[in-house]
C-alpha cells in the first residue's frame, strides 16, 4: 500500500487567524498554524476545547467565521470532487452500518469514493493492514469497539489519500491497541501520508512529530513532543540523587548557577529536580557545583516528564497567564 | 477512470449497500411478501358476498286484530329478515334488543285491516340498536324491502281473491251474453232502435268479458309486480368485495412500504452521522438520492411482482387490462411514493418522527384515497387533500386497468409522474442543503 504522493515538502494546513463562532459562543478562536507535509500532526487537548470544530473546518464541514484557511492549496469550502479524493476523514463515532459486513461496509466506502471497481486486492490489503483479515464476514454491528475503530480507520483509507484527518481515532479504545494504531500512523507517515490527528490522550504526544496544544478554543502552541516538555517546564529536567542531606542554603547557591530556571524542588529525602537551560552542557557543572557544597552525587540524569503532567503544566501556565517561553 | 463511470459506482455504492442490507433480513422480506398476501387472503374470507342477515323479533301486542294471521308478516322473503319469533310484550322485545339477542323488533300494527279501510296507512314502527351510520343506513333498506316485501304479499292475496271471484262474474257474464243473443233473436225486423240498444249491450259485455279473461290469465305476481329491474355493468363482469377492494389494498401497501422504507433510510444516515462523512468524501446529493431511489425502486419492483403474482394467481384476484399498463402505474406509483418517503426522512429529525409521519399518511390514505368513501361523495375542497396523495391515483388506475380492463388515464399517470418529479426535486434540494457547508 503505498501513497501516490511522493512530495514532502510543504505545508498541507496553513491556517491564519481562524475562528468559529456558534452564536456568541466562541469554538475555535484565532487559531494560526501550519502543518507540514508528510508529518503525523497532533491535535491535543480536553473535551470540547475545539479540536472537532477544527477538523470540521479544515475538512470543509463548517466554514470558519473569520480567518484564512489553506488545506491543500485550496480554501476547503472550494474543494472540488478530485480535492476531496485527496482527503480521508475518520469521524469520532463509528458511522459505518451495523447490518453490513466488514466487506461489504469497505466496499460500500470505496464505492462512494469513487474507487475503480477491480479493488478486491486493495481492500484484502487494507484489512490484512488493520487486522481484519479473518474478520471480513463479520457484521460490523458484532465487532468490538477496537474492531470497529480499525474497520473505520481501513474505509478511510480505502481511497489512498494523501492527507488524513483523524477525529480522535484511539478514544475509548484499551492502551495495548492505541499502541497498535500509533504503528498504524507510523507506518502509514512512512507510506508519505500526512495525518493530522486529535487526541485527549496527551501522552500520545510522544508519537507526533508535531502537536498542536488546544485548551478552550485557543491553540497554546505547536511544538515538537520535546519542545513541549521544555515550554511546560522552561528547560530540561535533571534529577540528582545524593548521599548526604541537602542544606535549605546549598538549595539557595544552586540555584544562583546561570543556567538554572526556577526553583529547585525536593523530590524525596535526598533527591532534588532542577530545571536547566540544556541538560548536556549542565549535568557536569552541576555536579561540580555540588562537589564545591560538599554534597556527594550518587546519580544525577535527565527525565522527560510524562505529557500528562506536561499538558497539565502547560494548562496551570496558561490559566495563571504565566508567560510561555 | 471517466467522470461517468465514477458516478455510475458512486451511486452503485448505495443501491449494492441499501438492497444488501434489506436481503440481510429474510424475515422482513417474508414479512413484506407474505404480509400483504396474508392480508388480502384474510380480507376474502372475512368478508363473504353475502349481506347480513338481521335477527327479528315481531312484537304483535294484539293478535287477533290480525286479520289473516301472522304469517303474512313473519313470513318475509327479504333475505335480510331473519325471523326470531313473536313476543306479545314489546318492552320484552325490546330488552332482547338491549341485550343484543336480536338485531331488530318490528312491531306490527294493531287492526291493520281496520285502518286501511278508514283510509289511512297502518305504520310498521322498526327499533334497532346501531351506531353505525352504514349499519343504520343497512337496516333502513332492509325495513323499506320488508315493508315493500308485505304490501306486495297483501295486494297479490286480494289479487289472487279477486282473481277468484272473477271467475264467478264471468260464469254471470256468459250466461248474460247468451240471453242477450237470444233476446237479439227475439226483436222484430223494423224495431231498430231495439236492436241497436241490444248490439250494444252485447258489444259491451262481450269487452267485458274478455277483460275478465285477461285479469284471469296474467299471474297474480305479475299483475302487483308489473315491472322489474336488471342491473347489468358496462364491461359485463360483476365483482365481489374482495375481488373489488383487491387493487386499493395492493395499491396502500406499496405506497406504505416504499414510505416506510425511504422515510427511515436518510434519517437513520443524518442521526448515525454518516452524512458528515458523505459531506467531505467527493460524492454529491444527487448521487446520493439518485442511488437511493434506484436501489429502492428496484427492491419495490420486485416486492410488487411478487404481491400482484400471488394476488392474481393464487387469490383470482382478476386482471381485465394489459400487464405492461399495470406495469407502468405501479413503477410510478412506487417512484412517487418514494419521493414521499424521502421528504419525509428528510424532514424528519428522529426516526420515531419518520415512523409517525409514514403512519399519518397511511390514515390520510385510508380516508381520502377512496379506499373505501367513493371520492364523488367528498366535499369539494378536501379532494384537493386527496389528490395530492398517490394512493389516490394509484387507486383509480389499478381499478380501471384490473377491474375495467382500461389503460390507466393518462392525466392520472402524468399527474402521479409529475408529483414525484417535483419530490424528487425537493429531495435533491434538501438533501443538498444538509451535505452543504454549514455556516451557521
Amino acid at each position: 500500500m503505498k501513497s501516490k504522493n511522493k512530495n514532502l515538502s510543504g505545508d498541507v494546513v496553513e491556517a491564519q487567524e481562524l475562528t468559529k463562532a456558534f452564536g456568541d459562543e466562541v469554538a475555535v478562536d484565532s487559531l494560526t498554524m501550519r502543518v507540514p507535509r508528510g508529518t503525523i500532526f497532533g491535535f491535543i487537548g480536553p473535551s470540547g476545547c475545539g479540536k472537532t470544530t477544527t477538523i470540521r473546518m479544515l475538512t470543509g464541514v463548517h466554514k470558519p467565521t473569520s480567518g484564512q484557511l489553506r488545506v491543500l492549496d485550496k480554501n476547503p469550502i472550494d474543494f472540488s470532487k478530485s480535492d476531496r479524493e485527496k482527503i480521508g476523514y475518520l469521524i469520532q463515532q463509528f458511522v459505518l452500518y451495523p447490518e453490513l459486513t466488514v466487506w461489504e461496509n469497505l466496499n460500500f466506502a470505496a464505492s462512494f469514493y469513487g474507487v475503480t471497481l477491480f479493488r478486491q486486492r486493495r481492500l484484502n490489503k487494507l484489512l490484512e493492514f488493520v487486522e481484519l483479515k479473518d474478520d471480513k464476514r463479520k457484521l460490523a454491528g458484532a465487532l468490538s469497539g477496537g474492531m470497529k475503530r480499525r474497520l473505520s480507520l481501513a474505509a478511510t483509507l480505502v481511497h489512498n489519500p494523501e492527507l488524513l484527518f483523524l477525529d480522535e481515532p484511539t478514544a475509548g479504545i484499551d492502551p495495548l491497541l492505541r499502541r497498535k494504531f500509533w504503528d498504524y500512523f507510523k507506518e502509514l507517515q512512512a507510506q508519505g501520508h500526512t495525518l493530522f490527528i486529535t487526541t485527549q490522550y496527551v501522552g500520545e504526544a510522544a508519537y507526533c512529530d508535531l502537536v498542536g496544544v488546544m485548551y478552550e478554543g485557543k491553540l497554546l502552541m505547536v511544538e515538537t513532543p520535546e519542545g513541549l516538555r521544555r515550554k511546560a517546564y522552561g528547560g530540561d529536567m535533571v534529577v540528582i540523587k545524593t548521599a548526604d542531606w541537602i542544606k535549605s542554603e546549598t538549595l539557595r547557591n544552586l540555584e544562583r548557577l546561570p543556567f538554572v530556571r526556577g526553583k529547585i524542588r525536593f523530590t524525596g529525602d535526598q533527591q532534588i529536580e532542577v530545571i536547566v537551560d540544556e541538560a548536556n552542557t549542565a549535568i557536569p557543572e552541576l555536579v561540580e557545583a555540588c562537589k564545591g557544597e560538599g554534597i556527594t552525587v550518587e546519580t544525577v540524569e535527565q527525565v522527560s516528564p510524562p505529557f500528562d503532567d506536561v499538558f497539565v503544566r502547560l494548562i496551570e501556565r496558561e490559566n495563571s497567564n504565566e508567560q510561555i517561553l | 477512470m471517466s467522470r461517468f463511470f465514477k458516478f455510475l459506482i458512486r451511486i452503485s455504492s448505495f443501491m449494492s449497500k441499501e438492497l444488501t442490507e434489506i436481503l440481510r433480513q429474510p424475515r422482513l422480506i417474508l414479512t413484506l411478501v407474505f404480509g400483504p398476501f396474508l392480508i388480502m387472503f384474510l380480507f376474502g374470507l372475512g368478508y363473504p358476498e353475502q349481506n347480513r342477515t338481521l335477527r327479528t323479533t315481531f312484537v304483535a301486542e294484539d293478535p287477533s286484530s290480525l286479520q289473516g294471521g301472522m304469517d303474512l308478516f313473519t313470513n318475509s322473503a327479504s333475505p335480510a329478515i331473519a325471523d326470531q319469533g313473536v313476543e306479545n310484550d314489546k318492552d320484552l322485545a325490546l330488552a332482547k334488543l338491549a341485550l343484543n339477542q336480536t338485531d331488530l323488533v318490528i312491531v306490527i300494527p294493531a287492526n291493520p285491516m281496520e285502518t286501511v279501510q278508514n283510509n289511512q296507512q297502518a305504520q310498521f314502527v322498526i327499533y334497532h340498536n346501531e351506531v353505525d351510520p352504514f349499519q343504520i343506513a343497512y337496516i333502513q333498506s332492509a325495513a323499506q324491502i320488508y315493508v315493500n316485501d308485505v304490501n306486495r304479499s297483501l295486494l297479490q292475496s286480494v289479487t289472487e281473491q279477486g282473481q277468484a271471484n272473477a271467475g264467478t262474474v264471468q260464469t254471470s257474464l256468459e250466461s248474460a251474453l247468451e240471453k242477450t243473443k237470444t233476446l237479439k233473436q227475439a226483436i222484430p225486423p223494423g224495431e231498430t232502435d231495439a236492436a241497436a240498444q241490444v248490439n250494444d249491450l252485447e258489444k259491451d259485455l262481450t269487452t267485458a268479458h274478455d277483460q275478465l279473461s285477461t285479469f284471469q290469465s296474467v299471474g297474480s305476481s305479475v299483475l302487483v309486480n308489473p315491472f322489474n329491474a336488471a342491473t347489468t355493468p358496462l364491461g359485463n363482469v360483476q365483482f365481489t368485495p374482495t375481488e373489488f377492494f383487491a387493487p386499493a389494498v395492493i395499491v396502500l401497501l406499496l405506497q406504505h412500504l416504499s414510505i416506510t422504507f425511504a422515510s427511515l433510510s436518510i434519517v437513520r444516515e443524518r442521526r448515525s452521522g454518516i452524512i458528515e462523512l458523505f459531506r467531505v468524501a467527493p460524492i454529491t446529493a444527487f448521487e446520493t438520492i439518485i442511488g437511493k431511489f434506484l436501489s429502492y425502486l428496484l427492491f419495490e419492483i420486485l416486492l410488487a411482482g411478487v404481491i400482484t403474482a400471488l394476488a392474481v394467481w393464487v387469490l383470482r384476484v382478476p386482471m381485465l387490462g394489459q400487464w405492461y399498463d399495470y406495469a407502468l402505474a405501479v413503477v410510478v406509483l412506487l417512484f412517487t411514493s418514494l419521493a414521499v418517503g424521502f421528504l419525509i426522512s428528510l424532514i424528519s429529525q428522529t426516526d420515531t418522527q419518520a415512523v409517525q409521519y409514514s403512519m399519518l399518511l397511511l390514515l390520510a390514505s385510508i380516508f381520502f384515497s377512496g379506499f373505501f368513501l367513493d371520492l364523488r361523495l367528498m366535499w369539494q375542497p378536501i379532494k384537493v387533500l386527496a389528490w395530492s396523495l398517490p394512493a389516490t391515483y394509484g387507486i383509480k388506475m389499478l381499478q380501471d386497468i384490473m377491474l375495467r380492463g382500461a389503460s390507466a388515464p393518462p392525466l392520472l399517470l402524468e399527474g402521479l409522474a409529475l408529483i414525484g418529479i417535483g419530490l424528487f426535486l425537493v429531495n435533491w434540494f434538501l438533501l443538498r442543503r444538509r451535505m452543504e457547508v454549514q455556516y451557521s
